[in-house]
């Protein structure tokens, strides 16, 4: 759907992307992680057109990216706002007009989308009237409006309350299954292991990580264990099977973390365990892509 | 070309339904119709001035010559002491009394103008005036000159201005009603610029804070919504302007028309007062109370206002252009209206000085070399080619003013365009001049 091949933007006096490439698939949804300042909303803005790169390419299904594609893109960006005495509904109708809806065609769809998202009486309301939440919900509108094949949407949870986060999260979902793609530029993780198939990270202009978040997350188990049991044992009696990160004790039950050893493997620690303590649990820990991220981070 | 279409629809129907702008399109022409009336009135006014009634007691025998009652004074000699005039003064119908003393009429002395109020002092100046002329006619008469010597002595001087057109006919002109109209002409220009100029500004200013550019730009170019923006606003002044003279053209017309109608009747009934009163009325007197409105009119229309209408809208949209491509500039590289100054004082700058100067250098001499140079600058020649226009303008000239003027906003439109597309992404950073120009170098 869209492939990004080699791109070097320079500003004035430092260097946004540093050969970045990356591929997106159709329909699936594509998590652009990174800190602030990483070279995302350069990225995004080469994708919509907003700048051009300095050099390499963007492909959109094979073709070089090009006017055309504006009409089926849809780009919620991180920094959104809308005419503040304009009426929602005239607004919304200029915004898809612009994206080259004809007019009936942009009016039945905003009543579709205003009706579904209960919004509906809100088309003569200005936005001077609406609060920062249901803002978003208009802007989320008119970014969709126009069926656009691929969606980008720049931290769209920031603003929601949980409640219309999760309309929104369903709707993203819906669109996803009926075949749109989506870029999710974002530092909220728990939204991209909810929702992202596949994700690149971008630290100080470069990618530095990518792939499907499942791989990613499973690459990076590192035999961390949560170990929880009641009795008395000396840990430091089975040094050869783990190392211990962490412990705690509540009301007689003991919780570490521990890390098994190479050689070594989860069935070796319980039985040597069993014979002494009685064990509540032993459980996994797969990183998450908050840490991940972290330490991703730190160490580049 | 359909997406700055959209655009211009939008920033054009969103000012025009402003209820400010319904009000000041539609209180201004009142205000310019109430002006107009209250020129003529004063002018009309001014002539016929006040009537006043003043007794003479003259106890001056050598003043053997009489006062002759003018449009404006009437004077009686009456044959009552001073002292009874005085005492009686609130019951009689005189305003005034004029106390002559014995006097030597070489150098008169102790002259009293008495009334229950203050004379004012145009009175006064009157009064004094038509004493002196008094004593002149005494002098000359006892030098021995006839009265019929000294009629023949009083010419009226009246100065017809005329120029030759270049056509080599003569054609009727007025320096006052070119002055008039090229100094409303300049104004106008000015407050015109300049306000949709800042428009234009606020309008990339709002679009910035809110951040509906970020939304906008990824569907639109940015040239397509400065472009659209420009252009819009500039409809919008176009149609605030042409409502502007229609409004104000229908308004003075039935304003005039009443006015002037009434005006007749007051003047015909004031005259069939002055002869119930018995005061006599000089004929030289009824000098037509019109004459100035006449000749403002005539004058007005031996100019070509249609010319004038058409050139103005020319150079309006021109010098609106040229500015408020910059004015867009300047928003796109700001946060808020507070940081403008730094570089509205550049842009503003030559307007202001083309306006100081073509207001009096321009009318004070409209073919000097300034004026030449200033109607050809395209950053001063809007206001200056207006202004000079009334005076008349050889074609060659203003056909080179409006080549260099469309050079020059296609050219600041260029410049602006470069700056625009970089500013209106950068938030958070106080912009330099310095800064801006990098800018313009910037690869799209």
């Amino acid at each position: 759907m869209l492939i990004i091949k080699n791109i070097i933007k320079q500003y004035a006096n430092h260097r946004a992307l540093d050969d970045v490439s990356l591929q997106v698939e159709k329909g699936k949804i594509f998590g652009l992680l990174g800190p602030n300042g990483a070279g995302k909303t350069s990225l995004i803005r080469i994708i919509t057109q907003i700048t051009g790169p300095d050099s390499g390419e963007v492909l959109f299904n094979g073709e070089r990216l090009n006017v055309d594609h504006i009409s089926k893109i849809g780009y919620l960006p991180e920094e959104r706002g809308l005419y503040k005495k304009m009426e929602i509904g005239e607004q919304v109708l200029y915004l898809a007009k612009l994206k080259g809806l004809s007019t009936a065609e942009a009016t039945k769809r905003i009543r579709y989308w205003f009706e579904k998202l209960e919004m509906a009486d809100w088309w003569s309301k200005k936005v001077e009237d609406l609060s920062k939440g249901m803002q978003q919900k208009v802007q989320f509108v008119a970014t969709v409006l126009h069926k656009p094949e691929l969606i980008i949407l720049d931290e769209p949870f920031s603003g929601f309350d949980p409640v219309n986060a999760d309309i929104i999260k369903n709707e993203i979902l819906e669109l996803n299954r009926e075949g749109a793609t989506f870029i999710f530029s974002t530092h909220r993780m728990e939204s991209v292991e909810e929702l992202c198939d596949n994700i690149a990270l971008i630290h100080r202009s470069k990618k530095i990580l990518d792939g499907p978040v499942k791989d990613i997350r499973e690459q990076y188990r590192n035999n961390t264990y949560w170990l929880e049991y009641e009795g008395d044992y000396q840990l430091e009696n089975s040094k050869e099977l783990f190392e211990v990160l962490h412990t705690e004790h509540i009301d007689g039950k003991t919780k570490v973390k521990i890390k098994i050893r190479e050689t070594q493997n989860p069935n070796q620690v319980l039985s040597a365990l069993i014979p002494h303590v009685s064990i509540n649990r032993l459980d996994e820990v797969i990183p998450t892509m908050n840490d991940i991220f972290i330490q991703k981070v730190k160490q580049s | 070309m359909n997406k700055i279409l959209l655009i211009i629809q939008r920033e054009y129907l969103s000012r025009v339904k402003k209820k400010s702008f319904i009000i000041m399109t539609l209180l201004t022409p009142l205000i310019i119709a109430g002006f107009y009336g209250l020129i003529i009135y004063f002018s009309i006014q001014g002539v016929k001035g006040s009537f006043n009634k003043v007794a003479v007691v003259n106890q001056n025998t050598s003043l053997t010559e009489k006062l002759v009652p003018t449009k404006n004074i009437g004077y009686t000699y009456v044959k009552e002491s001073l002292e009874q005039m005085k005492a009686d003064l609130k019951t009689t119908k005189y305003d005034y009394i004029l106390y002559l003393p014995e006097f030597d009429i070489k150098s008169p002395k102790g002259i009293q103008l008495i009334g229950s109020k203050q004379a004012g002092l145009s009175l006064s100046n009157r009064v004094s005036g038509d004493i002196k002329e008094l004593i002149r006619t005494q002098k000359l008469k006892a030098s021995g000159i006839s009265q019929t010597e000294l009629d023949g002595l009083k010419t009226e001087v009246e100065i017809d201005t005329k120029k030759i057109g270049e056509t080599g006919k003569e054609e009727d002109s007025s320096a006052g009603a070119s002055t008039i109209i090229g100094t409303a002409a300049g104004i106008f220009m000015f407050m015109f610029i300049l306000l949709y100029g800042i428009q234009v500004m606020r309008g990339v200013i709002e679009e910035k804070t809110s951040r509906i550019i970020e939304i906008m730009i990824s569907s639109v170019k940015p040239f397509q919504l400065m472009m659209g923006k420009i252009i819009g606003i500039a409809l919008v002044g176009l149609t605030q302007f042409i409502l502007w003279i229609v409004l104000t053209a229908s308004i003075s017309t039935l304003a005039v028309k009443a006015f002037v109608g009434k005006d007749a009747i007051a003047q015909t009934s004031a005259v069939a007062m002055k002869a119930k009163d018995g005061t006599a009325i000089s004929p030289v007197v009824n000098t037509p109370v019109d004459s100035p409105v006449l000749s403002m009119q005539k004058s007005l229309a031996s100019l070509d206002l249609t010319k004038i209408i058409l050139v103005f809208i020319f150079f309006f949209i021109g010098g609106y252009l040229f500015y408020s491509a910059l004015y867009a500039a300047i928003g796109s590289a700001v946060d808020s209206e507070t940081e403008t100054q730094q570089f509205m004082m550049p842009v503003m700058m030559p307007l202001l000085v083309g306006y100081a100067l073509s207001l009096s250098v321009v009318t004070n001499d409209p073919y000097g070399p300034i004026a030449f140079w200033l109607s050809m600058i395209p950053f001063t020649s809007p206001i200056a080619m207006v202004v000079r226009l009334p005076y008349g303008v050889p074609d060659w000239q203003l056909a080179l003013s409006m080549l260099i003027l469309v050079l020059g906003f296609i050219g600041t439109v260029w410049l602006a365009s470069r700056i625009y597309r970089v500013g209106i992404l950068m938030y958070g950073k106080k912009t330099s001049l310095k800064e801006m120009i990098k800018w313009f170098t910037y690869k799209n």
